[in-house]
């Protein structure tokens, strides 16, 4: 209850800070665009876990819908999902107002359903052998088995899904209200505070305005944890035969919520598990099954470029997207792609050393830890793309030069996506280091420096590997959107700074031009799939007798 | 000669706001070139009191004695066993009995001549770069007895250091432990081995003490006189009345409770 007085005040005060009169009429509208945002994430919700539920499951139990999805989903949710956003959105803008909100929605969805998809597979899939069998023992099958069975097993973690997935919208929130479609800005009709945001920022240029939004919302997500993710949280993990889930997890912090992570983030039962659940994941794919999502991915590139034009794309039309800007760029395209790979690299190696450093210190020394977890449970609340304009704001009056500002904005937001995946996996995989290994640990005298290089960095590196995955496959998200800054007036192009990421910013947004949207797409996937391949899977195999059987 | 001495040990668990007791009031001596077997059911708090006495754990009332001086922390003269072997799995066998004497400081030639030596002696000749994901059970607590020898200790703890092992690995596991144990040349003097197998600990121990369960007290003591080496008795009389004479303790500890 005090938490809703404070937002009212909080609400109240934004709304009647002293602004230029067009700005404060936008912000009248505050309480019905805070209720318009928060019913889209909900909407958007109750659709993700209805779907990621029944086609969890089905991807869990049947073979054919397994090789069929799985690889598929994988691969979507592996290419930044802000990429493919301008398509959609092309298509559903010729259905009006409606389909404005729809493409909101859809965008939304594609940042939230993946979680609970993944949670839901690698749920089904653990349930243990023996329950299995003595459920058939029983002639429990078809909806009974569902329900008395499947349902009650994933629930932990549908729950925890779900969470994330929650905080995965506010995340994506900003992006999707704030629509730039060839050009132009298209604001959702009702609304929104991502919306507000932006418009604060971007057109405003008022600081003050878009810091007193930015705190409000993350209020407004760390009170919904608190209020209603923990006590469901602890509902959904009692008389399941699998109560560990989220235990680390909410060890982490008091609010105890992972945020914008993905998939198997939800901390699913146990950390090793997980673990396997991705490396698994990762190694299973037979070479059909990836003939089978790369059929399907193609497939789905021809039907966007359909729906775009209206017909088949010919091999003309192909050109004349090759032709049209910005395809002059294409020719710096290598340099492009190492600037962003840099970017990515800096951020990453902060990420990975800051993550190790304090995650290890979190998880061993318990005073320590009093002071980390409460920053990382505000921190995780942070809807962080909604703090690139204000960042961006501010930098830029420090420094007066809109490039040096755009780029130090561009590597922080990197850094502040990736290291929540570095610091959880390293926190939970230091904590999930067997009792007989710390025992002997001690018993053997390991202490300080020989105790973590000795015991604890080889035993989390598995994990390390993991996070590492999850932190690039964010970082590219972030990245799209990092590198551009929308223009605060009409008259002036956007700002952005070189790279593989702006430059599908504006194939998207600045010029709509699809098929160079799709070939720029294809590329960021290719360096995703490579690196995958290439480094992650390498290191987790090797890694892989690190395990310890328990 | 008394090594070590158990005095009063007492432990307690809490459990949200509950006190539980797990070891009431526990005292017994170990003599030199002594197997002492610690059975009892499961959960009466034996592992504790393995723990307490390696110095891992501390008691809430009563101490541990080693030759006279209070045990508060782990010492290499008191080395253990892990029922899961505690090996980790990104060192090779060497480098998984070199590491305890690095820690200590011993020289690098040194260790890893001590390492070779006592890889000998647990027969595993030719695994020296083998990782714990290639051995078998039986030679990843092979090597866990290696490490804990290398360290020269005069207490071996060995917590269940057999239960995860299958019966046969776990008999030609116990000859060698024993082998060791009776060579005059090499560690340790004496050995408390903590076990819920009646038999194993009658075949292992020159003295059995029962515990009953929660809390954990010490109900009786059964001194073994069978000749060693005592594979030529088991089949005889004198083997199954001790055991049996541990099995009565065992159920008269349970009644109390």
């Amino acid at each position: 209850m005090g938490g809703l007085a404070v937002l009212c005040v909080m609400g109240w005060s934004i709304m009647t800070m002293s602004l230029n009169p067009e700005a404060a009429a936008e912000a009248a509208n505050l309480p019905f665009y805070t209720f318009s945002t928060i019913s889209r994430i909900v909407i958007t919700l109750v659709i993700s876990v209805v779907w990621g539920v029944f086609f969890g499951i089905l991807a869990a139990t049947n073979k054919v819908a397994s090789m069929v999805l799985t690889p598929f989903i994988d691969l979507l949710q592996s290419i930044p999902i802000l990429g493919y956003f301008p398509m959609v959105i092309g298509f559903l803008f010729l259905l009006g107002p409606w389909g404005i909100e729809l493409s909101v929605i859809i965008l939304l969805f594609t940042s939230m359903a993946w979680a609970i998809f993944f949670g839901v597979l690698g749920a089904v899939k653990s349930i243990p052998t023996n329950v299995v069998e003595s459920a058939q023992s029983f002639g429990l099958s078809g909806w009974r088995y569902i329900r008395h069975i499947v349902l009650p097993a994933i629930a932990p973690t549908v729950v925890a899904g779900a969470n994330l997935a929650w905080c995965d919208g506010w995340f994506f929130m900003i992006a999707a209200e704030y629509i730039q479609y060839q050009g132009k800005v298209v604001p959702p009709p009702s609304g929104g505070l991502g919306y507000l945001l932006a418009r604060a920022s971007y057109f405003y240029g008022d600081m003050p305005f878009a810091i007193m939004l930015l705190v409000f919302i993350t209020f407004i997500v760390v009170y919904f944890n608190i209020l209603t993710w923990h006590k469901l949280m602890e509902r959904a993990s009692t008389g399941t035969f699998k109560p560990i889930i989220r235990m680390d997890l909410s060890g982490v912090g008091k609010i105890g919520v992972a945020r914008p992570v993905h998939w198997f983030h939800f901390g699913s039962i146990h950390w090793p598990k997980t673990f396997s659940i991705i490396s698994q994941s990762l190694r299973k794919y037979s070479r059909i099954e990836k003939v089978t999502a790369a059929i399907l991915a193609f497939v789905a590139v021809f039907i966007a470029l359909y729906l775009q034009s209206e017909h088949l794309p010919t091999l003309a039309m192909i050109q004349q997207g090759f032709s049209s800007p910005p395809a002059d760029e294409l020719s710096r395209l290598p340099s492009l792609i190492f600037l962003t790979m840099s970017r990515l690299t800096i951020a990453y190696i902060i990420s990975l050393v800051v993550a190790i450093g304090l995650g290890v210190l979190a998880a061993e020394h318990k005073r320590l830890s009093a002071i980390i977890y409460p920053i990382y449970d505000i921190g995780q609340g942070v809807p962080i793309l909604a703090l690139f304009p204000v960042m961006f704001l501010g930098l830029n009056k420090v420094f007066g030069t809109p490039e040096i500002a755009l780029e130090l904005t561009c590597i922080t937001m990197l850094v502040l996506d990736m290291i929540w995946y570095m610091f959880l996996n390293v926190v939970s995989a230091t904590k999930n280091i067997p009792t007989e290994i710390k025992e002997m640990a001690e018993l053997f005298g390991f202490k300080g420096f020989k105790r973590v290089t000795h015991i604890v960095i080889p035993f989390i590196l598995p994990s390390i590997v993991t996070g590492s995955i999850l932190s690039w496959g964010t970082g590219w998200n972030t990245i799209i959107f990092a590198e551009y800054m929308p223009s605060t007036d009409p008259s002036i192009p956007p700002l952005s700074i070189p790279g593989i990421g702006s430059l599908l910013d504006k194939a998207g947004y600045q010029y709509g031009n699809t098929v160079l949207l799709v070939f720029i797409l294809g590329i960021i996937a290719t360096i995703v799939l490579f690196m995958e391949g290439f480094i992650w899977r390498r290191l987790l195999r090797k890694f892989e007798k690190y395990h310890i059987e328990i | 000669m008394t090594i070590l001495v158990v005095e009063n040990v007492k432990k307690t668990f809490t459990n949200g706001k509950s006190e539980i007791l797990a070891l009431d009031n526990v005292s017994f001596s170990i003599g030199d070139n002594e197997v002492v077997c610690l059975v009892g059911p499961s959960g009466c708090g034996k592992s504790t009191l393995l723990r307490i006495i390696s110095g891992l754990e501390k008691a809430y009332s009563g101490r541990i004695l080693f030759h006279d001086q209070p045990v508060t922390h782990p010492i290499p003269q008191i080395s253990m066993v892990f029922q899961l072997f505690g090996l980790l799995p990104w060192k090779t066998a060497l480098e998984n009995i070199e590491l305890p004497m690095e820690v200590l400081g011993v020289k690098k030639e040194d260790r890893a001549r001590t390492a070779q030596e006592y890889l000998r002696r647990v027969q595993l000749e030719g695994f020296e770069n083998t990782y714990p994901h290639d051995l078998s059970g039986g030679m990843k607590q092979r090597v866990g007895l290696a490490r804990a020898l290398a360290l020269h200790p005069e207490i071996l703890l060995m917590d269940e250091p057999f239960s995860s092992l299958d019966e046969l690995t776990a008999k030609t596991l116990r000859e060698l432990f024993l082998y060791i144990w009776r060579d005059p040349s090499a560690p340790p003097n004496s050995m408390i081995m903590v076990s819920h197998n009646v038999e194993e600990a009658v075949y292992m121990a020159d003295r059995v003490l029962v515990m009953s369960s929660r809390p954990g007290k010490l109900v009786g003591e059964v001194k073994i006189d069978i000749p060693r080496p005592r594979q030529e008795h088991v089949r005889e009389p004198i083997y199954f009345e001790h055991v049996d004479k541990v099995i009565e303790m065992l159920e008269k500890g349970k009644k109390q409770t």
